[in-house]
């Protein structure tokens, strides 16, 4: 699984890009139609907590979505998996 | 179920603004919450008036949004009337510490089987930022614009002395220690107390040096000591830095409670 933000609620307090370990979050860099300045996700399929959620049946981490105010950041299934190196990031 | 389940979707996003702690301490309850495997028909939220305590308007189950001050009076008669339901307290620090504070020292002294979180944003943040009970020493607000020169409520140390049987203080930045207190209180029988440090851009942070939201909460997490630490540093003869924040459980303790299930 990988992360995304909900643009609808996120109102841009960037409170996400301070918490990641991985750096996932980066200030964002232009103002969607509603002036807000959502952050960008930056390659967010490095996160090895996201990816290993279903095998161990639990969320791991997940720090991005419990500090998120508004409750904008959410999982979604990787459509169809394409074989990707990823460089693991310790 | 998930977190997701416990909101009312239609409502968000909700009022708080950009930032606000308010927002994180709902995430943190609800999935406390969430792990306790509560139905949502036997779950009931409470809260008085105030930013923090719009939080039950956005969750899906029974709640009520009562008079300022006065959650725990309603929180109490909901617990006597029907002791199966679970309830679970949210106030401000105005709301709780200063209008409500004598139903907050007697909801702690009969002990009552209720879990109360208290959004502490060192400020009345609905009415434009006057001070606190909880306004630090020198804080800056609308009410104390050369800094109060008062004394600050320790409200864990109000709740301990006044008998509530679980006590924990944490912050919006301790996502997961917040989480895991709130669960402990919700689990412990009789008055369960878990104070969590908010920050308010809006109305503190912009006064008191905190320009960014990510300021405050830097702040939180360099300026918070665990309870353990600081009694061995008391022991040491050691100085405990006065703007230090105490975090931590405070005391878990079986006095007999009201209110709890037969
Ligand atoms: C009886 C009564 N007195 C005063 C008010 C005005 N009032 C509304 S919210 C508030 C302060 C809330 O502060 P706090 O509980 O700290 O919550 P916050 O907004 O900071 O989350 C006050 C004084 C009121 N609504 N009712
Ligand atoms: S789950 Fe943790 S490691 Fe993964 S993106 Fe969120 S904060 Fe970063
Ligand atoms: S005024 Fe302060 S407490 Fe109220 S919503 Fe804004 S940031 Fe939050």
């Amino acid at each position: 699984m990988r992360l995304q933000i909900d643009e609808r609620r996120c109102k841009g307090c960037n409170l996400c890009t301070l918490v990641c370990p991985y750096r996932i979050f980066k200030p964002g860099k232009r103002a969607n139609r509603r002036g807000i300045v959502v952050p960008e996700l930056d390659r967010p399929e490095r996160c090895a907590n996201c990816r290993l959620r279903h095998l161990y049946g639990r969320t791991l981490c997940g720090t991005c979505q419990m500090i998120c105010p508004d409750q904008a950041i959410s999982w979604k299934e990787d459509e169809d998996p394409v074989p990707k190196k990823v460089a693991i990031e310790y | 179920m998930s977190e997701e389940d416990w909101l009312r979707q239609d409502r968000l996003p909700h009022i708080f603004c950009a930032g606000c702690g308010n927002g994180t301490v709902i995430n943190c309850t609800l999935s406390a919450v969430e792990q306790m495997g509560w139905k949502r028909q036997e779950t009931v939220f409470v809260s008085g008036i105030g930013c923090s305590s719009r939080a039950p308007g956005y969750i899906s189950t029974d709640s009520l949004h009562t008079t300022h001050g006065r959650a725990l009076a309603f929180a109490t008669g909901i617990k006597l009337a029907n002791p199966q339901l679970n309830i679970v307290v949210f106030t401000g620090d105005g709301d709780l510490a200063a209008i409500g504070g004598n139903h907050f020292i007697h909801a702690c002294r009969r002990n009552i089987d209720l879990t109360v979180v208290c959004l502490n944003n060192m400020i009345y943040g609905m009415t434009g930022g006057q001070g606190s009970p909880t306004t630090p020493m020198g804080g800056l607000s609308t009410t104390t614009p050369y800094g109060s020169g008062e004394p600050a409520f320790d409200l864990c140390g109000l709740a301990t002395a006044a008998g509530a049987n679980y006590v924990a203080r944490w912050t919006s930045y301790h996502v997961r220690e917040l989480t895991r207190a709130i669960l402990t209180g919700l689990e412990n029988p009789g008055f369960s107390f878990v104070e969590s440090l908010v920050q308010c851009p809006t109305n503190y942070g912009r006064r008191n040096r905190f320009k960014q939201v990510a300021d405050q909460i830097e702040y939180f997490k360099s300026h918070t000591i665990l309870v353990e630490k600081a009694a061995r540093m008391r022991e040491k003869g050691e100085m405990i830095p006065p703007d230090m924040i105490l975090a931590g459980e405070f005391v878990r303790r079986n006095r007999p409670a009201l209110g709890v299930r037969p």
